[in-house]
């Protein structure tokens, strides 16, 4: 419990409004987009400038009180979550576009801006930020940076860590610092940008960004290809890849998939179809046909059942709606969903989705698998029901083998996600003790009283 | 354990909720105010939690559940199709339930308005002292928020001399004397009875001039949308009833309010306490039409054979989607048809014309200041269209575009579709 007079404080530096302690306010800032990790923090604090986040993590480190960062609470790791509870510090009135430099192909942001809302205005210059993680309409930039996170396009432009010139942070004792620049290269001393990024707000608080952008494709193209068997889509990715294409995005969908978002929403998706791939290439119109024509060409010559290329972007639009459904299709049919994001090396994609199989019927449990394939990394998702025990355990011992199978493929825990409450478990029997101790030498380092974010990545 | 019996009817929305809180990017209050408790993610919540016996219906639960526009955007962008907007109306209905209608204040609502006559006589003692207030251009046309949002430094536009109801006949026979094609009820709801009797008679003109017989029952009612909204659904069924017992010789029953259209198709939606009573309004529903659909689906009359009033010819309209069309009724096409067909008349599409207007009924008595800021967002789309008239088919909409429109000093005048035409 926090004492009655800091609650006092944090009104004399935010604003009385900008300081919520209701039970109700409590309770609704007590989740994220995670399913079973719920904790109410003792107060929400919404600051609005980088000097008022220093004034509260002052008093935070001296009175030892955890603070949890969060913007738009759309983190599936449960990041956002404050499972000790203390303050959450939510960034989500800090929403402005600072600036929009075009001469540098840059922009200024601070941390509670929504991706959507960058991206609509960034079009009206013709630019945009490549990584998308499909939580675009409800992310803030700040948990974008902090989780590193990534979606369909990273295939090609890479994920948010080479997006990042620059970053200003508030440190848990309250000093603020600079790191990177404005400039895309930069080797002056240790490169500490990137402990931040994907530190999952356990390091520091972002509180402003400078984006690398780039220019808007001037044209795009989407191919659906079918498949009869989900190990030929998983070997499809890199023979498109290995011959010389590298279109924008990659994206599979299993059968199981598929037949929900059908039921959700018919779009004419092939419904008998063990796995579809959908491509988009990207770029400059002559690139983008003969890109298609040769993804074409490859994925028939490599096992894929039929090749449609889609003949306006309204059609093209309808593949990418059913591609965003997906989520939704999995986490609306079960009570319990183990959706986790392991990433594997693109050869391995085909041997580990016939090892998912093999383990989905090993447990019998029910499981699907989708994601961004053009990258490695994968959703397996596994439903099932938290109050029905045989299931969930079968359930959970199926996802240990999953991640263990990842591992051994080469592959990582997480791609995308994280790793926040929901493989701190697998983080600590996957990654060297040593570089665990690294890392927790840094932690304190940086917060010696353990009070950013605490309870996350290793505990 | 509190009674749960009308958040139990909505429990299967709550669970459908994965908390992505894609909302967030869709609610016209959360992006104003940027607070979980704002947006549908937070109320959902805060219901789940009440289902199971861990959340109190406090006088915050009331204040946080009344902060809700029922604009359905969440609803209508909701990845896994949760209806959150049924849940919060099925909360304020358990909220009165259990803790009275206090908690929405609203005793006008229950008092003055479920009584057709007093209602009548309320208004016509507000006309009287109306020399009191500030002089607009537009004219106020829904009166459930009129009374309540005096002093507020809202444009109280004016209000009719003669109510549609003393001037209107019940029998309205097509005018080329021959056998009805069809029997109509025309529903005038509150703001044409009070307000704009004249677009009430223009409605009756249009039809019985294409042979169909239009009958206003004296007996219809409010339609209830402020009362069953804000949860009284025990007098929404009262108000519910006397409509379909007041309409039951009908073919159709048309309104030209979008508003009214969507609550008396509605009964049946959140009303029914039994199956009766279910069967009742689902045959109830299937009569009603909104003018803008009646005149296209059920009349069948090809946007091109609309005539433009002389008034109005070589100007610039834009068309705003009253959420109780375009959301509650998937009404979007058939004005946007008849605008367009329109010769002499130039259509112009505004951004985000589906964006909610920010009046939300008894939500702008309450909380002006937001409205006023989602109403500016609705007033940035109008300006970048340039167009001199805003097209719209619901009063609700009209007092608050028009109120807006003059408080940004913009040259905009509004009007209802029907009253472009001959």
């Amino acid at each position: 419990m926090i004492k009655e007079s800091l609650m006092g404080e944090f009104q004399k530096i935010v604003g009385k409004e900008n300081v919520l302690t209701t039970p109700e306010a409590l309770k609704a800032y007590s989740y994220d987009a995670t399913t079973s990790w719920i904790h109410e923090p003792d107060v929400v604090v919404f600051p609005t400038t980088t000097k008022e986040i220093s004034e509260i993590m002052k008093i935070a480190n001296a009175e030892k009180i955890p603070v949890t960062p969060r913007g738009g609470g759309t983190n599936v790791s449960g990041g956002s979550v404050p499972i000790m509870g203390g303050i959450v510090l939510c960034t989500t009135k800090m929403n402005k576009i600072l600036k929009i430099d075009k001469e540098n192909l840059s922009a200024t942001v601070e941390p509670g801006v929504v991706l959507q809302d960058l991206t609509m205005r960034l079009a009206k210059d013709g630019l945009f930020f490549p990584p998308d993680p499909q939580s675009f309409l409800g992310a803030t930039m700040g948990g974008i940076i902090a989780e590193n996170a990534g979606g369909p396009a990273c295939v090609k432009y890479g994920v948010t860590k080479q997006y990042i010139l620059g970053l200003e942070i508030v440190l848990p004792t309250g000093e603020i610092i600079n790191l990177g620049g404005r400039t895309i290269k930069n080797v002056v001393g240790y490169d500490l940008i990137h402990i931040f990024i994907s530190s999952e707000g356990t390091l520091g608080v972002i509180t402003k960004a400078e984006l690398k952008l780039n220019p808007i494709p001037p044209a795009r193209k989407t191919i659906m290809v079918v498949y009869d068997d989900i190990a030929m889509a998983g070997e499809g990715v890199f023979r498109v890849l290995e011959n010389g294409v590298i279109p924008g995005k990659i994206e599979l969908l299993d059968n199981w998939v598929i037949n929900r978002i059908e039921e959700m929403m018919p779009m004419g998706l092939p419904k008998e179809a063990d796995a579809v791939l959908l491509f988009e290439t990207d770029g400059i119109p002559e690139a983008v046909e003969k890109e298609t024509e040769k993804i074409v060409e490859i994925t028939k010559k490599y096992g894929a059942r039929d090749v449609r290329v889609a003949k306006d972007t309204d059609e093209a639009n309808k593949y990418w709606l059913a591609r965003r459904a997906g989520f939704a299709a999995v986490f609306g049919k079960a009570p319990t969903v183990m959706a986790e994001d392991i990433a594997v090396p693109r050869g391995k994609i085909p041997a580990f989705i016939k090892r998912c199989r093999e383990l989905s019927k090993k447990y019998d449990v029910e499981m699907c698998i989708l994601g961004h394939a053009g990258d490695g990394n994968l959703h397996p998702s596994i439903l099932t029901d938290i109050k029905n025990k045989d299931q969930y355990d079968r359930a959970v011992k199926a996802m240990d083998e999953i991640f263990e199978s990842a591992v051994e493929f080469g592959g990582v825990l997480s791609g995308e996600h994280g790793i926040g409450l929901e493989k701190a478990k697998f983080f600590k029997r996957i990654m060297d003790p040593v570089v665990i101790d690294i890392m927790k030498k840094i932690k304190a380092l940086l917060d010696p009283n353990n009070i950013m974010n605490p309870g996350k990545i290793w505990d | 354990m509190e009674d749960l019996k009308e958040l139990k009817k909505v429990e299967k929305y709550v669970d459908q909720c994965m908390k992505c809180g894609f909302c967030t990017f869709f609610c016209p209050v959360y992006q104003e105010e940027r607070v979980e408790t704002s947006v549908a993610r937070g109320k959902n919540y805060l219901a789940k939690l009440a289902l199971r016996g861990e959340q109190q219906f406090t006088d915050e639960l009331g204040k946080i559940i009344g902060k809700c526009l029922l604009c359905k955007r969440c609803s209508a962008n909701c990845p896994a199709k949760a209806q959150i907007d049924r849940v919060v109306v099925g909360a304020r209905a358990q909220m009165v339930k259990n803790k009275g209608l206090g908690f929405i204040k609203n005793l006008v609502f229950r008092k003055v308005m479920a009584n057709r006559k007093a209602f009548g006589n309320y208004v016509r003692l507000a006309r009287a002292f109306q020399w009191l207030l500030p002089k607009t251009e537009g004219k106020i046309r829904h009166l459930p928020d009129f009374l309540k949002a005096l002093g507020q430094g809202r444009n109280i536009p004016e209000i009719a001399k003669v109510f549609l109801r003393d001037i209107v006949k019940e029998m309205n026979k097509p005018q080329d004397g021959k056998e009805p094609k069809m029997r109509v009820g025309f529903f005038m709801g509150c703001a044409t009875d009070f307000v704009y009797p004249e677009l009430g008679l223009k409605v009756i003109d249009f039809l019985t001039k294409r042979g169909i017989e239009v009958i206003v029952p004296k007996g219809q009612s409010c339609c209830g949308a402020a009362i069953y909204f804000s949860g009284d659904f025990e007098t929404g069924r009262m108000l519910a009833d006397e409509n379909v017992k007041a309409f039951k010789d009908v073919d159709y029953i048309v309104t030209a309010c979008g508003t009214c259209s969507s609550t008396l198709k509605d009964y049946q939606k959140y009303l029914p306490d039994n199956e009766e009573q279910q069967k009742r309004y689902e045959a109830f529903e299937k009569k009603v039409k909104d003018s803008t659909e009646f005149v296209i689906d059920v009349m069948k009359i090809p946007p091109e054979e609309f005539k433009l009033k002389k008034e109005f010819e070589g100007k610039v309209a834009t068309w705003h989607d009253p959420c109780h069309l375009v959301r509650y009724q998937n009404i979007k096409d058939q004005p946007r048809a008849i605008l367009k067909g329109l010769k002499g008349l130039k259509y112009v599409e505004m951004p985000n014309a589906d964006l909610c207007c920010g009046m939300g009924g008894s939500f702008s008595v309450y909380h002006y200041d937001i409205t006023k800021k989602i109403a500016g967002k609705k007033m940035d789309g109008i300006k970048a269209t340039g167009a001199d008239i805003v097209v719209t088919a619901c009063p609700g909409c009209m007092i608050n575009l028009i109120d807006n429109v003059l408080q940004n000093k913009m040259p905009q005048k509004v009007y209802h579709l029907l009253e472009l035409v001959e």
